[in-house]
C-alpha cells in the first residue's frame, strides 16, 4: 500500500469492500455487484461529507450501469477549479480498472492519455489486481482520481494551463 | 429494473446531495481570531494555552487561579501552570495581580498562600503544642517548607489567640511549660549557696528536662533559663548578684564570706589570702584593704597592725637585752619569711635601731642586736687565732687551715658531744645537718661558697675527716698511707680555689660550738639563722686570717725549696753512682744469665733506692705543697718501699706525672737496668730533677772516692761474708777501673774472670775464699731453726777458716795497689 499518503489509505481502508465478482455482461450477479458498487460509493461519499472533503459528484449515465459520469474539482488557494467526470465500466471487469477520463484536460498535461485517460501511478495496478473482486469504483475513485487531482491541479493551475472561471470570465470580459 | 437498485441509485443521490458539513481547520480559526484582533472586534487580551490549542483571557485565568488557591490554600505557580496550561510567565503575572487585589493572598517563594491556610496551620500548630507543650520553630518550618521568619512573622499574631503559647528564642512554649521550667530556674537559683556559673547551671537543667521529656524533649536553649532567671532576679524572687551575665553570687554566701573574715580578723589579727581563695576571693589583697584600710598587705597574708606592734615590742625587748629573736616566732605558723621580713620593715624601733648600727637582720626574720653579734664575732675570733697558733706551733708545718679547722672542728664538736652526754644522736645530726646544709647552699647558687665544689668532694670530705681523727689519736703506719691518699686526692681543687679561707660551714660550725643553746630554743633548723650570721661574720674574719696567711704562704715556699734541693742532692748523688755501676755491667754482656742476675741486683739495689728516694721526697712535697702535715720527712730516707706501695704512692701523683711514676716502678720489676734508665729519666723531666750525665772526669773522682772508699772499708771488715764481694769490687777497680756491684750469686763468676788478671796464688785465695764463703753460707741456711745442732759447731769452725783467711785477701787487695 505504499505510494500512497496517509490520509488516502485511511480513507481506503473505510470503503467497504465488494464481494460478488461479475462484469457487465454477467446478467444477474452483475445487479448483485452494480448493488454493492452503490453501497460502497454511499459510504464512501458519506465519509467525504463528514470530512468536509466532499470533492466529486457522479451518476450512472445508463440503465445498465456501465457509463458514468459527473464533476470532480479540487480547492487550490481558496479557489475552487471543477472538471468534468467520465468512464466506461469495462467488458473484463473487475479484473481491469476502470479507465477515468478528464475530458477538460485533454492535451493540457503529460500525465495524461489521448482522449483525457490519466495517468495512474505504478502501485496502482497490482494493487488492484491483488484485490480483485474487493475493490470497486469508489475504491479507483479514491486511489487513483484522488491523489492525482491533488498532484496535478497546483502544477496546471501554476504553470497557467488552467484558470478559475472567475479570472477566466473577467479575463473574457477585459 | 430492480427496485433494490433504484432505491441504491436514490440513496446515492440524495448521499451526493447532502450538504457536507463545514469544518475549520485550527489554522483557518487561528487566522480568523488574528482576523478579528487586526478588525479590534476583539479589544482585549487574548492568552493561549501552552499546547496552543486554546485561548484564554487573563481575567478567567486570574479566576482559575483564585479559585485554585481558595480551594487548596496553598498552591505554587508551577502546578498553576500545569493545571490551567499556560505559560508559567503568564501564570506569575496575573498571581501578582491576583494577590495585589486579593488582602487574603500572599505570594511566597512561588507560592500562593492564603490566609485561610495559615490558620488552618495555626490550628495545627496550636494543636500539636498542647501536645508536646514545646516545638521547635525551625522543625515546624521545614515541615512547612517556609523560612522560620515568615513562620515567625505569621505566628506572631496569632499568638495567644489560635495558638496558646509562647515564643522564646525559636521555640513554642506552652504557658504551663514555661511555668514549669521558671519554677525549676527558681528552685535551682534559691538551692545555690556558693557562688556558681550560671551556664553550668542551666545545662544541668537541660540535662533533667531531657530526662523529663524522654527522647521527644527538645532541647532548651540557655538563653531561655537565663531570661526566666532575669525575670525572677528582676522581681526579687532571687538574692544576689550577677556578675558579667553569667557568674551569681547569691547574697546568703557573700553573707556568710563576709562574716567568716571578719570574724577570724578581729580574731587572730591577721589572714591567709589561701583562705580568702578558699572562699572565693580572687583578689583578696584588693578585697582586703578596702575593707580594713589600716591593715598591712603582706605576701601571703594580711595583718592587722597590732601584729606588727607585738613584734616591734618583741624585738625592742631583744635589742635591749642584747640578744637575738626570730620574729616567725612570734609571728603566727603560717607567715613565711618574706612576711616576717615585711612586718620588721614596719617595726618602728627595728628601723631605728638598724639606722644605728644596733641591729642586724639576717635571713629576712631574725634579728640580732649588735652586742650579740659582736659577742659571737670575738669568740670566733679568739677560738680562731689559738688555734692557729697551736696548728703552727704545734705541728712545725704549715698546713691547709680548711682541713686543719675541720679536724678542729670535727674535733670540738665531738668534745662539746660528750658535754651534752647524748653523742651519737647529735653528731649523726650535726654530720646529717652539714650535709643537707651543703646541697642546699650549692642550689641557692650561693656566690660566696668558696669550698663547696661538687658532690664527690662532699662525700669524701667527711671520711678524710675521720680518718684525721684517728690518725691523731693512734698514728699508725698504713693509715698514714690511706690518709696520705685521701688528702692528696681533696687537696687540688680545695686548695688552689678555697685558698685558705674559713668556710661558710666551719663559722656555721664554730657558732653551733660556742652557742650551743641554739636549739634548746626551738629551732628545727639552726643553719637557716647560722649561715646568713655566718655571712655576715665571715668577711672579718677572713680579714683577719689573711695577714696569719702571708707569713704562713712564706714559710711554706721555703720548705718546698728546701725538700727539692735536698732530693736533687741526693737524687745526683743516687744517680751517678748507679750509671757508674751500671758500666760495670758491660764487663758482663758476653754471659747472658750472670748480666741478668746483675741487672736485677742493681735495680733492687740502687735503682731501686733512686726511685723511693724520688717517690717519698716528691709525695713529701706535694704534700707540703698543698699544705698538708708531714711527720718526719728525714725518715723517708731510710724507708725502702714494697713494690706495691710503690705503685700505691705512683698513682697519688698527678696527672701524666703519676703514670711515668708507675712506669718507672713497673721498671724496677724488670731486668734490663737500660729501661729503667729511660723511665727514670721521664719522670724527673716530668717531676722537674734534673739527672746529671756522668762524664770521663765525674766518672774517675768517683771511681777513686769509691776505690778509696771500698779499700778504707775492706781493711775495716770484720765479717768474712761481707768481705768478699767487697773484694771482688776493689779488685774490679784496680783491674777494670770499673766499679762492679755483684750479688753473692754472680760472685763466683766475677772471681772467674779475675783469673788472668790475678796471678796464681792470689787467685788460688781468691777462690778458696769464695768457696769457704759459699759452704759457710749454705751451712748457715741449713741450720736455720735449731741451734744445739752440730752445724753450728762446723758454722764457727768455717768462721773461724775464714777469718783466718781474711788476712790473705785483704793482702791480695790492698799489695798491688800499692805500687
Amino acid at each position: 500500500m505504499e505510494g500512497w499518503d496517509p490520509n488516502t489509505k485511511s480513507t481506503l481502508t473505510q470503503i467497504p469492500l465488494l464481494t460478488v465478482k461479475a462484469g457487465p455482461r454477467d446478467g444477474g450477479a452483475w445487479t448483485q455487484r452494480l448493488k454493492e458498487e452503490y453501497k460502497a460509493m454511499i459510504a464512501y461519499t458519506q465519509m467525504n461529507k463528514s470530512n468536509d472533503n466532499d470533492w466529486f459528484r457522479i451518476s450512472a449515465a445508463n440503465p445498465e450501469g456501465t457509463r458514468w459520469t459527473g464533476k470532480c474539482w479540487y480547492v487550490h488557494n481558496l479557489l475552487k477549479y471543477e472538471f468534468d467526470l467520465q468512464f466506461d465500466i469495462p467488458v473484463t471487469y473487475p479484473a481491469t480498472a476502470p479507465e477515468i477520463e478528464l475530458p477538460q484536460l485533454d492535451g493540457k498535461t503529460q500525465k495524461m492519455y489521448r482522449g483525457g485517460k490519466i495517468c495512474l501511478t505504478v502501485h496502482f495496478k497490482p494493487l488492484w489486481a491483488k484485490n480483485c473482486p474487493r475493490f470497486g469504483i469508489a475504491h479507483a475513485l479514491c486511489l487513483g482520481l484522488a491523489p492525482w487531482l491533488a498532484a496535478e491541479v497546483p502544477i496546471l493551475v501554476d504553470s497557467g494551463m488552467i484558470k478559475h472561471k472567475d479570472d477566466a470570465a473577467s479575463s473574457t470580459e477585459t | 429494473m430492480d427496485d433494490e437498485l433504484l432505491e441504491l441509485q436514490r440513496q446515492f443521490e440524495s448521499a451526493q446531495q447532502a450538504k457536507s458539513s463545514i469544518r475549520l481547520s485550527e489554522r483557518n480559526v487561528v487566522e480568523l481570531v488574528q482576523k478579528l484582533h487586526e478588525l479590534q472586534i476583539i479589544d482585549f487580551d487574548l492568552l493561549h494555552t501552552v499546547s496552543g490549542k486554546e485561548y484564554i483571557t487573563p481575567e478567567q485565568l486570574r479566576y482559575e487561579m483564585v479559585s485554585e488557591v481558595e480551594k487548596l490554600g496553598r498552591v505554587s505557580l508551577i502546578d498553576l501552570a500545569d493545571s490551567t496550561g499556560v505559560d508559567l510567565y503568564h501564570v506569575e503575572k496575573q498571581a501578582e495581580y491576583a494577590v495585589a487585589d486579593n488582602p487574603g493572598l500572599m505570594l511566597i517563594q512561588g507560592e500562593i498562600i492564603s490566609q485561610h491556610y495559615w490558620d488552618s496551620v495555626a490550628e495545627e500548630i496550636n494543636e500539636r503544642l498542647q501536645e508536646c507543650s514545646q516545638i521547635s520553630l525551625a522543625e515546624l518550618a521545614t515541615q512547612l517548607h517556609v523560612g522560620v521568619e515568615l513562620l515567625t512573622s505569621i505566628l506572631k499574631p496569632r499568638l495567644g489567640t489560635m495558638v496558646k503559647g509562647r515564643l522564646e528564642g525559636g521555640q513554642l512554649y506552652t504557658p504551663a511549660y514555661v511555668a514549669r521550667v521558671s519554677a525549676m530556674v527558681r528552685g535551682a537559683a534559691r538551692g545555690i549557696t556558693v557562688p556558681t556559673n550560671l551556664s553550668a547551671l542551666w545545662s544541668s537543667l537541660q540535662h533533667l528536662l531531657q530526662e523529663m521529656d524522654g527522647a521527644s524533649g527538645i532541647a532548651v536553649e540557655g538563653s531561655f533559663f537565663q531570661a526566666l532567671f532575669n525575670g525572677q532576679v528582676k522581681e526579687g524572687q532571687l538574692l544576689g548578684s550577677l556578675r558579667a551575665g553569667v557568674y551569681w553570687t547569691p547574697t546568703v554566701f557573700a553573707g556568710a564570706q563576709k562574716e567568716c573574715i571578719d570574724s577570724f580578723f578581729s580574731q587572730n589579727s591577721f589572714i591567709n589570702y589561701e583562705m580568702l581563695n578558699k572562699l572565693g576571693i580572687s583578689q583578696p589583697v584588693q578585697f582586703l584593704q578596702s575593707r580594713y584600710p589600716d591593715g598591712l598587705a603582706l605576701v601571703n597574708a594580711f595583718a592587722h597592725p597590732s601584729l606588727t606592734e607585738m613584734v616591734n615590742a618583741a624585738v625592742e625587748d631583744a635589742i635591749e637585752r642584747g640578744s637575738w629573736i626570730d620574729s616567725l616566732s612570734v609571728l603566727p605558723t603560717s607567715f613565711g619569711s618574706q612576711d616576717a621580713s615585711k612586718i620588721l620593715s614596719h617595726c618602728q624601733s627595728l628601723q631605728s635601731a638598724l639606722k644605728s648600727q644596733k641591729a642586724f637582720i639576717f635571713g629576712d626574720s631574725y634579728v640580732f642586736s649588735h652586742t650579740f653579734v659582736k659577742d659571737v664575732y670575738d669568740r670566733i675570733e679568739k677560738e680562731m687565732e689559738s688555734f692557729n697558733v697551736s696548728g703552727s706551733t704545734g705541728m712545725g708545718l704549715s698546713d691547709d687551715i680548711s682541713s686543719r679547722n675541720n679536724d678542729r672542728v670535727s674535733h670540738d664538736s665531738s668534745t662539746s658531744v660528750e658535754a651534752n652526754d647524748s653523742p651519737s644522736e647529735s653528731s649523726g645530726k650535726h654530720a646529717m645537718e652539714k650535709g643537707s646544709r651543703k646541697k642546699r647552699g650549692k642550689a641557692s647558687g650561693n656566690t660566696k661558697t668558696v669550698i663547696v665544689e661538687g658532690t664527690s668532694d662532699n662525700q669524701d670530705y667527711v671520711p678524710a675527716k675521720s680518718k684525721k681523727n684517728q690518725k691523731k689519736s693512734k698514728d699508725t703506719s698504713s693509715l698514714h698511707v690511706s690518709e696520705v691518699k685521701s688528702g692528696a686526692r681533696k687537696d687540688p681543687r680545695s686548695q688552689e680555689e678555697s685558698l685558705n679561707v674559713p668556710s661558710e660551714e666551719w663559722v656555721v660550725q664554730q657558732i653551733m660550738t660556742l652557742f650551743p643553746d641554739w636549739e634548746e630554743q626551738g629551732i628545727d633548723d639552726p643553719h637557716t639563722i647560722l649561715r646568713p650570721l655566718a655571712n655576715h661574720l665571715r668577711p672579718m674574719l677572713i680579714n683577719s686570717l689573711k695577714e696569719k696567711r702571708k707569713a704562713l704562704l712564706t714559710e711554706n715556699a721555703d720548705k718546698m725549696k728546701r725538700i727539692l734541693d735536698d732530693l736533687q742532692r741526693k737524687v745526683d748523688e743516687a744517680f751517678l753512682n748507679l750509671q757508674l755501676y751500671e758500666k760495670a755491667l758491660e764487663l758482663f754482656d758476653d754471659d747472658q744469665s750472670t748480666s741478668v742476675v746483675l741487672h736485677r741486683h742493681l735495680l733492687r739495689t740502687s735503682a731501686a733506692y733512686i726511685a723511693d728516694t724520688l717517690f717519698i721526697n716528691l709525695d713529701i712535697y706535694n704534700k707540703v705543697k698543698s699544705g698538708l702535715e708531714v711527720e718526719n720527712s728525714q725518715n723517708s730516707e731510710l724507708v725502702s718501699l714494697s713494690p706495691g706501695e710503690r705503685i700505691d704512692l705512683a698513682k697519688t701523683f698527678r696527672g701524666s706525672m703519676s703514670k711515668k711514676a708507675l712506669a718507672v716502678a713497673e721498671v724496677l720489676e724488670g731486668k734490663r737496668i737500660e729501661t729503667f734508665m729511660v723511665a727514670l729519666r721521664d719522670f724527673a723531666e716530668e717531676s722537674g730533677i734534673v739527672l746529671k750525665k756522668l762524664d770521663k772526669k765525674l766518672e774517675r773522682t768517683l771511681l777513686h772516692s769509691y776505690r778509696k772508699d771500698l779499700m778504707s772499708q775492706v781493711s775495716a771488715e770484720t765479717d768474712p761474708v761481707s768481705l768478699l764481694p767487697k773484694v771482688v769490687s776493689l779488685l774490679y777497680i784496680q783491674f777494670h777501673n770499673k766499679a762492679l756491684q755483684a750479688p753473692g750469686r754472680a760472685i763466683s763468676v766475677a772471681v772467674l774472670r779475675l783469673k788472668d788478671k790475678l796471678d796464681e796464688s792470689a787467685y788460688k785465695i781468691l777462690t778458696d775464699y769464695q768457696a769457704a764463703t759459699v759452704t759457710l753460707l749454705a751451712l748457715v741456711s741449713a741450720a736455720t731453726g735449731d741451734e744445739q745442732d752440730c752445724s753450728s759447731d762446723r758454722i764457727t769452725t768455717k768462721r773461724e777458716f775464714l777469718e783466718g783467711l781474711m788476712p790473705q785477701l785483704k793482702g791480695i787487695v790492698l799489695t798491688p795497689s800499692q805500687p
